[in-house]
């Protein structure tokens, strides 16, 4: 029995080493050279084992195929990584937007809550000195800052309302381009055979969807044509090789509406992501903020006014309007102002006398006494700062804690994908020593030759 | 007396041919090792092959009178059937040595210039912070 079948074995089995070593080579190559590129996923050379020789009753192994490089990934992973962006994305929106919404409600001295105080102590000293002319300029002046306070205020909640709505259109248009760009390499790892992963352009993808995890909220389900992503309310965006534009158009509420490919609005269902942050900012979070605060401007002018007609003005005339009201409530904090110019005109008087103060009672029990809303002027502002500053905070401390989620899915997915320089250098090391020892034994080898000549043959290796 | 230095010669000689098949196996293993980026194989591979070929250093010696200088008598031939199979045995371990040769050639250059494209760039990592799990990243399957 020889080992001659064997050998043939053996020599096929160096000849596919050698090709494996090409392949896994290359993969290495672009590890390190890539060690320090974002969303790059390491490759590993994948074998399989080739079936067994058999010559006579001899086995001897049948080396091993390179079947193709595979990306190393944890697709659940990368699946928890865009949910988080997409949620981060949205809340630091928000966050950013109350931010610009807070300023107006902190005590700056011009506040609704400093001018509602200066109105109030206005009235006092009014009461103590209803005849005194500089009295009833300021109690005027008092009232026309209460007013320009609530415009102020309600103007800074549009403008972050309108800051909002300009996001939309520009982050469709960013959400078209990389849904064209997804659909492109959709197109491209659809060739890429079965056996092989799509390297880079698979890598490029990840972070094509991860970009776009960012701008709304992505569902992602793989087909035979590559990746479906969709809206979270299913409205596609890419399906395989195809893209699907997302549109918009100015509503009837004046703002920019989200439709799909077909036109349909979509604008209420679209959750997450920058997109998703600037719809629930520009059309909930600010229009509840602004209801209030036009309620507490109807309610307060309406209260003050009324106690205005119960009294006579400093010329014996029955008490007019002090504020004058937009006559739609949902304008009432941005159009309220003061009626009159001449501060005889404020109804001190409870009888039409020159020296009766009696109806500053009124006037300044309107600004304390409890609004149709059920809540003092004060405590409804109040309220409505405290439901701002909540609203900050929940959205700082959500965006804290997502970012660090999204720290940890991010070092987990490094830990799966990333290269480990560390780790490679070590076996770097152990390798050369490996083929230094090996070598002298390939040396030795040879020598084995010369040694059978002398072992009282005739003939020789 | 001739008996048994011939019987013992015999012996000696077999033994040298099954560590000549057991050393022929190494390579093999040690091919597939590399081929399978099994390091750890790899390395258990090159220490029986070192043990394998340093005994066949030394019966190669007993076997081999003409290294013994101060000997004067005639090298007593090895059982012809035994030397035969040795003869086969060691030119298959020789075709195998030199493709082993080869693919350590091949590789041991692979390394040189993952060693070269790794110093290339060495001071540009960024390592990531954090934990970072120990996975076997090295794919150089030289």
């Amino acid at each position: 029995m020889t080992r001659m079948g064997g050998l043939n074995a053996s020599l096929l089995i160096g000849m596919q080493a050698l090709d494996a070593a090409q392949g896994a080579l290359t993969a290495t190559s672009n590890n390190i050279a890539n060690v320090n590129t974002p969303g790059y996923t390491r490759e590993v050379a994948q074998f399989s084992e080739n079936g067994e020789n058999q010559t006579g009753d001899e086995v001897t192994g049948g080396g091993v195929t390179l079947d193709g490089l595979q990306s190393i990934r944890d697709e659940l992973l990368n699946i928890q990584i865009q949910q988080q962006t997409s949620l981060q994305s949205s809340v630091n929106t928000q966050s950013s937007s109350l931010q610009q919404v807070q300023t107006f409600f902190t005590s700056s001295g011009n506040d609704l809550a400093s001018a509602l105080t200066a109105f109030s102590g206005g009235l006092a000293q009014l009461s103590a000195n209803p005849g005194s002319t500089a009295t009833q300029q300021s109690v005027l002046a008092n009232g026309q800052n209460l007013a320009s306070a609530f415009n102020t205020t309600a103007q800074g909640l549009t403008a972050a309302q309108s800051d909002a709505d300009r996001q939309v259109p520009q982050t469709v248009t960013q959400i078209n381009s990389l849904t064209q760009q997804i659909a492109q390499l959709n197109g491209q790892l659809s060739q890429v055979p079965a056996a092989e992963s799509g390297g880079t352009t698979e890598d490029q993808l990840d972070q094509l969807v991860q970009q776009l995890s960012g701008l709304t909220g992505i569902a992602i389900t793989q087909g035979t044509d590559g990746e479906t992503i969709t809206t979270a309310n299913g409205t596609p965006l890419v399906i395989g090789g195809q893209s699907f534009n997302l549109q918009t158009s100015t509503g009837t509420n004046g703002f920019q509406q989200v439709l799909d490919s077909n036109g349909n609005n979509i604008t209420s269902s679209i959750q997450g992501g920058t997109l998703g942050g600037a719809i629930g900012i520009r059309d909930q979070v600010i229009p509840g903020f602004l209801s209030q605060l036009n309620t507490l401007a109807s309610q307060l002018g309406t209260a003050f006014n009324t106690a205005q007609a119960q009294g006579f003005d400093s010329n014996g005339n029955a008490g007019t309007n002090f504020f004058t009201i937009p006559t739609n409530t949902n304008d009432a904090a941005a159009g309220i102002s003061v009626a009159i110019s001449n501060p005889a005109q404020i109804a001190i008087s409870s009888d039409g006398s020159a020296d009766s103060n009696g109806n500053v009672a009124n006037l300044s029990a309107a600004l304390t006494n409890k609004l149709p809303s059920g809540q003092t002027p004060a405590n409804a502002y109040a309220d409505l700062v405290f439901q701002v500053g909540s609203a900050t905070s929940n959205a700082n401390t959500q965006s804290t804690a997502i970012g660090q989620n999204l720290t940890q899915l991010t070092n987990q997915q490094g830990a799966v994908s990333a290269v480990d320089v560390n780790e490679e250098t070590t076996n770097l090391m152990r390798y050369q020593a490996a083929y230094e020892a090996a070598s002298r034994i390939v040396s030795t080898i040879q020598v084995l030759d010369n040694a059978a000549l002398n072992m009282g043959s005739s003939s020789s290796f | 007396m001739t008996t048994v230095v011939a019987q013992d010669r015999d012996r000696i000689a077999a033994e040298y041919l099954q560590l000549l098949e057991a050393l022929r196996g190494e390579l093999d293993k040690a091919m597939r090792a590399i081929a399978n980026n099994a390091l750890a194989q790899f390395e258990e591979s090159i220490a029986s092959q070192q043990i394998l070929s340093a005994r066949l250093v030394v019966l190669a010696e007993k076997l081999s009178p003409s290294l013994k200088a101060e000997s004067a008598t005639p090298p007593i031939p090895v059982n012809d059937d035994l030397m035969h199979r040795i003869l086969i045995a060691g030119d298959s371990l020789q075709k195998l040595n030199r493709t082993y040769a080869a693919l350590l050639h091949h590789s041991s250059r692979s390394t040189a210039a993952m060693v070269s494209l790794f110093a290339s760039i060495r001071g540009q990592f960024q390592e990531a912070s954090g934990p970072r799990l120990k996975y076997q990243t090295w794919s150089c399957q030289m």
